[in-house]
């Protein structure tokens, strides 16, 4: 009985060392898959992005908004190394590379905000981005479509709110399902 | 007679003499201030200009939020950090020249825990006054490569029309969204007010 116990014992403890080992370098693999493979089976890496000047809509955002959310999205996607190479708009250097994304920023809303009112009050004055992000192939198609804000509700100045959009909209492009079931593989021009 | 024809011809020769110094005198002036005219007018017309900024964001191999002089000198916009080697554009690379306002809390971190350990809430109403409306200054550039990039830059009230009269003599076109920015920035004084 005493041996039977013992056994069981033994191999209980072994079966668990053996979990202990495998797990690891199972969720390790994981890992690896999901750093250099988006959800679509597609490798994210073999693609470079392009990032347009923001189209402030009929929005009367202030020029000095739109230019520090287009310097944050590239800070930001490349921060995220998600992609080959982040090109800026106009670029000639875009023009020759077949695996190229576009982002697209349009506008939506814009509640402008007060840094005073915000100190004096407390739960008033924040200032509000809403814009649609479009990732689009070279010849339109859209692989992936967010509406992302970007807010600054306390603490800090109003162009905190384009740093704060431009982190959200690459973590949506990190995060989000692209639809690539349309696009040309990024190795064929 | 004779005596009389050697000095008539005596002041003859000296007064001819004097004619031509005069007259190449008189020449020599002319020319000298007509080089004076035509030699300087660049650097009196486009003066350098040199005014203290804080870069926000956007010129190459410069930190963010830090404290700097901008100048403008010959065909170059150049930010120098205090101790580092100046970022430049050349004005010839600028697209678009952009100015517009922004009201901020003056003192930054030291100013903010003072107030938030205030006691009674009385750091609300420092906040009240301990603000400052500031000339935001962006500038839309192109690089080698064709590619467009941004700055922004922070300088003291009615500082940002210097430097954007200053971009303009030197052929710099203003951005279209001129009139956008003033709009913007009355509508948040209005704001600001009430």
């Amino acid at each position: 009985m005493k041996a039977i116990s013992r056994t069981s014992t033994i191999i209980c403890v072994a079966a668990i060392a053996m979990v202990l080992v495998a797990l690891p370098a199972q969720l390790a693999a994981q890992a690896v898959a999901s750093k250099s493979y988006d959800r679509s089976g597609g490798p994210a890496m073999q693609w470079s992005i392009q990032v347009n000047r923001v189209d402030a809509g009929d929005e009367e955002l202030p020029y000095f908004f739109q230019v520090a959310i287009y310097e944050n999205l590239l800070e930001e996607l490349n921060k995220t190394e998600q992609f080959k190479q982040v090109f800026r708009d106009g670029n000639r250097n875009a023009s020759g590379v077949s695996s190229l994304l576009v982002l697209q920023t349009t506008i939506e809303k814009y509640v402008p905000g007060s840094e005073t009112r915000r100190a004096v009050t407390t739960v008033s004055g924040a200032t509000k981005l809403s814009v649609r992000a479009q990732l689009l192939t070279r010849d339109g198609k859209v692989v992936i479509e967010r509406k992302v804000n970007g807010n600054v509700r306390f603490f800090g100045d109003n162009l905190r709110a384009t740093q704060n959009l431009a982190r959200n909209i690459a973590k949506e492009i990190k995060q989000g399902r692209w639809d690539l079931a349309n696009a040309p593989s990024p190795g064929n021009s | 007679m004779t005596h009389l024809f050697v000095r008539r011809n005596h002041v003859g020769v000296c007064f001819s003499g004097a004619l031509i110094v005069r007259i190449w005198g008189l020449l020599l002036c002319s020319s000298l201030a007509a080089l004076a005219q035509s030699a300087p007018p660049s650097n009196i017309a486009n003066p350098p200009l040199s005014i203290p900024a804080m870069h926000l964001l956007g010129m190459k191999d410069t930190k963010r939020n830090c404290y700097g002089t901008l100048s403008i000198q010959d065909n170059a916009l150049q930010f120098r950090q205090r101790g580092k080697p100046s970022a430049q554009v050349n004005t010839t690379s600028i697209q678009a020249i952009v100015l517009g306002s922004e009201s901020k809390q003056v003192g930054g971190v030291p100013m903010k825990l003072g107030k938030a350990a205030a006691p009674f809430g009385s750091g609300r109403i420092v906040s009240l006054i301990a603000h400052k409306k500031h000339d935001i200054l962006t500038v839309e550039y192109v690089d080698s490569d064709g590619g467009v990039h941004g700055a922004i830059f922070q300088l003291a009230k009615e500082q940002g029309e210097l430097v954007r009269d200053s971009l303009k003599a030197r052929g710099v076109s203003p951005g279209s969204d001129e009139d956008r920015s003033t709009k913007r920035s009355t509508t948040e004084v209005m704001d600001e007010s009430n």
